[in-house]
């Protein structure tokens, strides 16, 4: 809590953020009006569990965002990890404790090597992860262009496990959020994430080791691609080489709309947190009323642009 | 103020890296065809070669709109969703005979150039980056796509449709002349119009060109306008190529003509670019994909040496940190 309370007075960002909740708790009341399976205790439940994918590749994309970067290679790495756990786990069941830790070592790596081609070659992130998303996609497909692949019960039983009737994927992703949060606000490191997104140069003159920094946040949001990947494979069971596809650009639109700047060096985990809430909330509401989703997606473009339009015209003010 | 006439530092040194620079993709150009004729016997035949420029042509078009808007420090990623769009709306007029294309050409530019100007006017005068700007726009025109055709659309177009992508005049495909003509009025536009020297302006350094009187929201505008209708035509053209209309048409035009444009050594960062050039980036990267095929390699090693391309491409032109 003193983590939120830090974030709020540091980055001054609580009118951002008192939009996003007034807007959740204006969802929240529509809801209940307009639908009578909206607010109940099954509904939340599903909801969370639908949002812990997307909330899990959203902070990655914050970490990047952060730093004035874009990880557009997030969705392709989440679909080439469901791919390599559950051929793992088919081939060796019994191998859950290596095939995880595996698993999130390699989305990490891949995430460094992001970064690392940004500072190496000075290429713009997005031509970069646009690339390396195309290399790890076709690499993919070379190795399996179906779904398939299989888990063992335990994994799978864990994705529907309650605790408190909570679900349990949901308290690890809020555990994982707190952490984030905390590390951001709290750690040398952490802060260190603004700075370099804020101003580069100040922060490569104040003896700050930029690059070392650049590294980490893209290798942080390849180990949130391995997580989330764990958390889909856990739940469909298979690993599906064009599962993450839609979630590369998906996992944008909560990072902006919780206040996260594209230009780097402002925003947080708050934010995105409120974000994913927001989006996945609206989405579900929206299917209760029978809204196709076609006009799902109208209503998804429309949000982003009216979330970002009153984040820069609040901060021209 | 009137303008001020700046002298342009044409005679520049001369150093083997510029050259390089300038020459360079022509050079990879040459080698590449002579690699591809070299290790496949079918790349250099007739019918295999028009084969590709036919492929290339609507994403050259695409390519040209896509570097007016790279140029003012923008991206564009809605124009294959536009040029889907666009393909939906050439069935609305359920035309069975020729007499409609005119009237399907004039609605689909006017449509598009109406995408372009909300587009520009985001960036411009909301300052929404042109990234989430296009993005979104991206996946408005997609879901108004789909809640307009109900998810499958039906395919009624005029019989001369086919004629944009297989229709020959002296010999020549008529998409192909349509690039050419495009590219040459555009091109003309960008590097020996007064329009074209404000474009350059506003791309290298938008407060110089705001204080030498120009400006640049217009400029902007104008380019997302423009980037829009070449997508716009493109889509009828890869509608004519296709034949059949789907939700899809021009899937993945957004990143290729991106990739293509940087390339041609089209600055992510504004300010540099030759329309000219990133055209030769289309015919390289079609080249490549051709190649793939021809090889008989599977069709997703594309994909990867895609992705090796557009990281090395960037690479070699320095494509700084925005």
């Amino acid at each position: 809590m003193s983590a939120v309370v830090a974030e709020f007075r540091r980055n001054r960002l609580s009118l951002s953020y008192v939009i996003v909740v007034a807007l959740l708790f204006l969802l929240v009341v529509a809801g209940g009006f307009l639908s009578d399976r909206f607010l109940t205790w099954r509904n939340f439940g599903n909801l969370f569990q639908q949002l812990v994918v997307l909330g899990m590749v959203s902070l990655g994309q914050t970490f990047v965002v952060l730093l004035g970067g874009i990880d557009l290679a997030v969705g392709s790495l989440v679909s080439a990890s469901t791919v390599f756990i559950a051929h793992f786990l088919e081939w060796r069941p019994d191998l859950l404790w290596l095939a995880l830790p595996l698993a999130l070592v390699a989305a990490t790596a891949i995430g460094a090597l992001n970064g690392l081609l940004t500072i190496v070659l000075r290429v713009h992130p997005l031509i970069v992860t646009l690339g390396m998303s195309s290399i790890i996609f076709g690499g993919t497909l070379m190795y399996n262009k179906e779904p398939g692949g299989s888990v063992p019960r335990g994994l799978a039983d864990f994705s529907y496990a309650k605790l408190w009737g909570i679900p349990a994927t949901a308290i690890v992703l809020v555990a994982i959020f707190a952490l984030a949060g905390l590390w951001l606000q709290r750690s040398r490191s952490g802060r260190s994430i603004y700075f370099v997104g804020g101003d580069r140069e100040a922060a490569r003159l104040n003896g700050l080791p930029v690059n070392r920094i650049v590294v980490m946040a893209y290798a942080l949001s390849g180990l949130c691609a391995g997580l989330a990947a764990i958390f889909l494979t856990a739940r469909t069971g298979v690993g599906d080489p064009r599962i993450g596809a839609a979630l590369t650009l998906q996992s944008i639109t909560p990072v902006v709309v919780g206040g996260t700047v594209l230009a780097g060096g402002r925003g947080g985990v708050l934010g995105t947190l409120l974000g994913v809430l927001l989006v996945t909330m609206l989405n579900n509401l929206l299917n209760f009323l029978n809204v196709s989703s076609y006009y799902q997606w109208v209503i998804q473009g429309l949000i982003i642009i009216i979330a970002v339009s009153i984040h820069t015209t609040r901060r021209r003010q | 103020m009137a303008p001020l006439e700046t002298p342009l530092p044409r005679p520049r040194s001369v150093s083997a890296a510029s050259v390089f620079e300038r020459y360079g993709l022509i050079v990879f150009f040459v080698a590449l065809l002579l690699v591809a004729a070299a290790l496949s016997p079918t790349f250099l035949r007739p019918a295999n070669l028009v084969n590709v420029l036919t492929i290339a042509a609507p994403l050259g078009m695409v390519v040209v709109g896509q570097t007016f808007v790279i140029l003012v420090r923008g991206l564009d990623l809605s124009v294959a969703s536009l040029m889907a769009t666009v393909a939906v709306l050439a069935t609305a007029f359920k035309a069975t005979t020729n007499d409609a294309i005119p009237l399907i050409f004039v609605a689909a530019i006017a449509f598009s150039a109406v995408v372009g100007l909300v587009n520009g006017w985001l960036v411009a005068k909301r300052n929404v980056s042109p990234f989430l700007a296009t993005l979104a726009m991206m996946i408005i025109l997609q879901g108004v796509r789909f809640a307009y055709t109900g998810g499958a659309p039906i395919s009624t177009l005029p019989p001369g449709m086919g004629f944009l992508a297989s229709g020959r005049i002296l010999g020549i495909p008529v998409n192909l002349i349509t690039l050419a003509l495009l590219a040459i009025v555009f091109g003309v536009v960008l590097h020996r119009s007064r329009l074209g020297r404000e474009i350059f302006m506003v791309g290298s350094n938008p407060k110089a060109a705001f204080l030498n009187g120009v400006a640049p929201d217009r400029v902007i505008i104008l380019c997302y306008v423009i980037c829009s209708v070449c997508a716009g035509i493109g889509g009828l053209f890869l509608l004519g190529y296709v034949g059949t209309v789907s939700n899809w048409v021009g899937q993945g035009y957004e990143l290729d003509s991106i990739v293509a444009a940087v390339m041609g050594g089209v600055a992510l960062t504004g300010g540099r670019g030759n329309i000219f050039a990133a055209l030769l980036g289309v015919a390289v990267l079609v080249v490549i994909n051709n190649l793939v095929l021809l090889l008989g390699f599977p069709i997703e090693m594309q994909l990867i040496i895609k992705g090796i391309i557009i990281i090395g491409a960037a690479a070699f032109y320095r494509t700084r940190l925005a």
